[in-house]
């Protein structure tokens, strides 16, 4: 089975948040341009349930954003910018705990109901009542939501949240209190008629595919563009790739081995653009008596030839990593570069064994190094089967690890049973990737912060290596108190720094939106010139509305 | 009568045991629904999530093992199977009844085919053989029953769908289209149907033609064969009701186990040809660890192929009440 990437939906932002003017244009409707069209979206790889939640995770990038709209747009590819959505305007308080949303006027539900404060209110009550909802584990931050007024939201964390911005503002649908509040069980409610306030809505499902309709009455004037959208369920990808590079569709998101051949020289129209997002990195369990003298952690970085591996296991497709964390270009202007150079994080092998000699460790005559007690440096890493590319990816580190005397053993496991080992630690390292933000914050929370991990044995939603210490999560703490961009700065150039200094983990590919359109029916894709929203065509919500608002006829 | 009976008790013998199975063995695989589910969304899915999940499926509920699988014989009997995870919040019988169809018109109408046609070409090659006939179609379906199915499969969407463009390349019906009971709808269901249905039909016939053939070989150097030529009844007669009655038994008793195996779907089928049938849900209930979906598809297979072995049983003693007489 080939593979899809689920990247990153989560993306989004705080930081340069301060200051959002209320007339700032919603979204770029060109004036002109050809009207109707029906988009076909290719990829997915199971049968729809036809459940239109937007807090079933398996169901929600269906419905969040193109029916149930967020209150801001958080844009990952432009440095978490943010734009207003169904919240006009938002301000936090000076100490970063109240933070204050003016709802838009004049917003309908398709149904003919207007949208008001009152349905924001009771949507994040909602999360709150049932936790098996709230996806972002919002109220673990938040105190309290109510109205002000006539059109003001005001939420109360507990203790300052910069960050949940993004969560609350950019992830969380919002639905229509009329309707959800007859609602015996939401947990268990599939909402196979959503009633949002989005560009589209659902005309028909079967479980073989979803025909959107355009939203005739939707708020912003003129938009949307394109008439219809069908959104297939594939099984498997090849006959995904064929209908996409014929044409049937145009805009996939699936991973196409030889995209030159196979897609880009089936017709001129045919584009792709691989924005990265997060990184692939080696996880490195923490507790592993070997694993904790960093010396070994800092000789694998070493001997790993980064540029290598993006070449061999990913076809170039994706961008190699540094140790520093930060996705490049896409975050480069977070990234220390000065430390990183002095850092020196270069493939050396021959720096990897002097660094390995140098902490006591001796070559035996299998060539792999052992522990001044005698114990080998051999290590078994846990891998995705599925994930063709990861497989070739992992033969290449461990030959490059070889050669600096250490063993390697690459154990590829189906979905479950990694996942199961992943989250509970049962591995010595680990490839895998997290889901990211909209700043390199997300991804280096989701790294190291020690109270959101858990012990051996038990499941940890995120930093599954085990990373604990008390100053990173200091930082990482303070830093969502803060809305000042030098700050933030600040501190991520130390957190990047544990990277450099700790290796609690080796990023080694960066993880890109796949991304492949059509300029023969439609125009106004996302591209590197314009990245105006995140391209991974279908998976990325609230993203791929923006896209939907912004295609026309060509 | 004591026929009949003792094959009821090997039915619900059988019948408990595989239930016994079908409760304890997906529960012997690793981790546990929400894990599974995060491992299908790794990356899309914020790992806070997790959490979320487990309540929402009731993963850490505390309930022994025991009682959760006398729960599971008490809802079973009275057809109660809960809520699919996989495709959640949907109950498992609507997300079952789906998808049934599909897989019982594809699946169901191809087996019978080729069964008809491989018994013909088989009794026929037979009755002429050395012939044209016999040497040319045998042996071609022999050869290719020997391919992989999914190769033809592919193969055939390469040819038909892609470089001709004659044929769609999957799925059951035109996306988009409304399911009803119309004739263009149905007629775009057949359209859909032909290139599945028929790379079924030419990669199952082979087993048919072979042992129909060997069958009919053994029965026509019989006496009561040589009996009616020289009685000098008509040769249509003598190859259907003399030998090829006799012949078709062995043959029978596979048809109906294939028959049970339909409502399993064929999962290479669906998947190749993105079928939305049962096939492909099982292999996703499998991937999830989806129990009750996992569960119920197992116990409607249990069920047809055991039922079908009951009525094939019965059918057998009435061509030939020797099976009842010895037994």
């Amino acid at each position: 089975m080939a593979r899809t990437h689920w990247t990153i939906s989560l993306i989004a932002g705080l930081g340069l948040a301060a200051g959002v003017s209320p007339l700032a244009s919603v979204s770029a409707a060109a004036a002109g341009g050809g009207e109707g069209g029906t988009l076909t979206i290719s990829d997915a790889q199971f049968l729809w349930s036809c459940g239109f939640s937007p807090y079933n995770p398996q169901s929600n990038f269906l419905s969040v954003g193109v029916i149930y709209e967020t209150l801001m747009f958080v844009n990952t590819l432009q440095n978490a910018k943010v734009t207003p959505w169904l919240a006009t305007s938002y301000a936090w308080s000076d100490d970063n705990k109240v933070l204050t949303f003016t709802i838009r006027k004049g917003v309908k539900w398709t149904d003919g109901q207007p949208l008001t404060a009152a349905d924001i209110v009771f949507t994040f009550n909602l999360l709150k009542k049932f936790p098996a909802l709230d996806l972002n584990t919002v109220w673990a931050a938040l105190s309290s939501v109510a109205q002000k007024g006539d059109d003001q939201v005001v939420m109360t964390f507990n203790a300052p949240s910069v960050p949940y911005f993004y969560y609350i503002a950019d992830q969380v649908g919002i639905v229509p209190e009329h309707i959800w509040a007859n609602v015996k069980n939401p947990v268990t409610y599939a909402d196979a008629k959503p009633v949002g306030t989005g560009p589209f809505t659902i005309e028909r499902c079967t479980p073989q595919n979803v025909s959107y309709v355009k939203n005739p009455d939707y708020w912003q004037p003129g938009l949307p563009k394109i008439s219809r959208i069908e959104y297939p369920a594939f099984t498997t990808n090849p006959p995904a790739n064929a209908i996409l590079s014929t044409g049937g569709a145009q805009w996939g998101g699936q991973f196409i081995p030889n995209l030159k051949a196979e897609y880009l020289s089936k017709s001129r129209d045919n584009h792709y653009w691989f924005p990265p997002v997060v990184n692939v990195a080696i996880f490195i369990n923490q507790t592993n008596p070997l694993l904790k003298d960093v010396a070994v952690r800092r000789a694998m970085a070493f001997a790993i030839d980064r540029g290598r591996v993006a070449e061999i296991g990913e076809y170039g497709y994706e961008p190699a990593a540094n140790q520093a964390g930060i996705v490049t270009p896409t975050f480069a202007s977070w990234l220390d570069a000065a430390e990183l150079k002095a850092a020196g994080y270069t493939y050396d092998p021959k720096k990897a064994i002097a660094i390995l000699e140098q902490a006591g460790y001796k070559r035996g005559p299998d060539g792999v190094f052992a522990s001044p007690s005698g114990k080998r440096l051999s290590f078994t890493i846990i891998n995705q089967s599925a994930y063709t590319d990861w497989v070739a990816a992992l033969q290449v580190v461990s030959q490059e690890l070889a050669q600096a005397g250490i063993e390697l053993h690459v154990q590829n496991l189906a979905g479950d049973d990694y996942s199961a080992k992943l989250y509970n630690g049962n591995f010595d390292l680990a490839y895998a990737y997290e889901s990211g933000g909209p700043t390199p914050y997300y991804e280096f929370r989701q790294w190291l912060y020690g109270p959101a991990s858990a012990p051996i044995g038990k499941s940890a939603a995120t930093n599954w290596e085990r990373y604990s210490n008390k100053e990173t999560d200091a930082l990482i703490e303070r830093y969502a108190q803060t809305t000042s961009a030098s700050e933030q700065q600040e501190i991520m150039n130390k957190l990047e720094n544990v990277l450099l200094q700790d290796v609690p983990l080796i990023p080694v590919t960066e993880q890109v939106d796949w991304d492949e359109y059509s300029t023969g029916e439609f125009v106004g894709w996302p591209t590197p010139a314009d990245p105006y929203a995140q391209p991974f065509g279908g998976y990325t919500f609230p993203d791929w509305e923006i896209v939907v608002l912004r295609l026309q006829k060509k | 009568m004591r026929y009949v009976l003792r094959r009821l008790g090997f039915f619900v013998a059988t019948l408990w045991t595989a239930m016994t199975v079908n409760f304890f063995l997906p529960r012997l695989m690793p981790g546990n629904p929400a894990i599974a589910m995060m491992a299908r969304f790794h990356g899309k899915l914020n790992g806070q999530a997790l959490r979320a999940m487990e309540v929402a499926f009731g993963v850490n509920a505390q309930e022994s093992l025991l009682a959760q699988y006398f729960a599971y014989l008490r809802n079973s009997a009275v057809g109660h199977f809960g809520t699919s995870l996989t495709f959640f919040p949907q109950p498992v019988s609507g997300v079952v009844l789906g998808a049934l169809p599909w897989t019982l018109g594809l699946v169901g109408v191809t087996t019978v085919i080729a069964f008809f046609l491989g018994t013909l070409i088989g009794m026929v090659g037979a009755w002429e053989r050395g012939g044209w006939f016999d040497s040319i179609l045998p042996p071609v379906f022999i050869v290719l029953s020997a391919f992989p199915y999914f190769w033809i499969a592919l193969v055939s969407i390469l040819i038909f769908s892609i470089s001709l463009g004659w044929l769609p390349l999957g799925f059951a019906y035109t996306n988009g289209a409304r399911i009803s009971l119309s004739w263009p709808f149905i007629g775009d269901v057949l359209v859909h149907a032909i290139l599945p249905g028929v790379t079924i039909v030419i990669t199952s016939i082979g087993g048919w033609i072979l042992t129909m053939r060997n069958n009919m070989i053994m029965t026509l150097a019989e006496d009561y064969v040589r009996m009616a030529r020289a009685k000098g009844l008509s040769p249509l007669r003598i190859m259907i009701d003399y030998a090829g009655r006799n012949a078709i038994l062995p043959n029978l008793s596979g048809f109906g186990m294939s028959l049970g195996f339909v409502v399993s779907g064929a999962i290479l089928v669906e998947y190749v040809f993105s079928y939305p049938g049962v096939g492909y849900m099982m292999l996703q209930a499998v991937l999830n660890e989806d129990y009750p979906l996992m569960q119920t598809l197992f116990l409607i297979i249990t069920l047809a192929v055991l039922l079908a072995i009951l009525a094939v049983d019965a059918i057998t003693v009435l061509l030939d009440p020797r099976t009842a007489a010895a037994s």
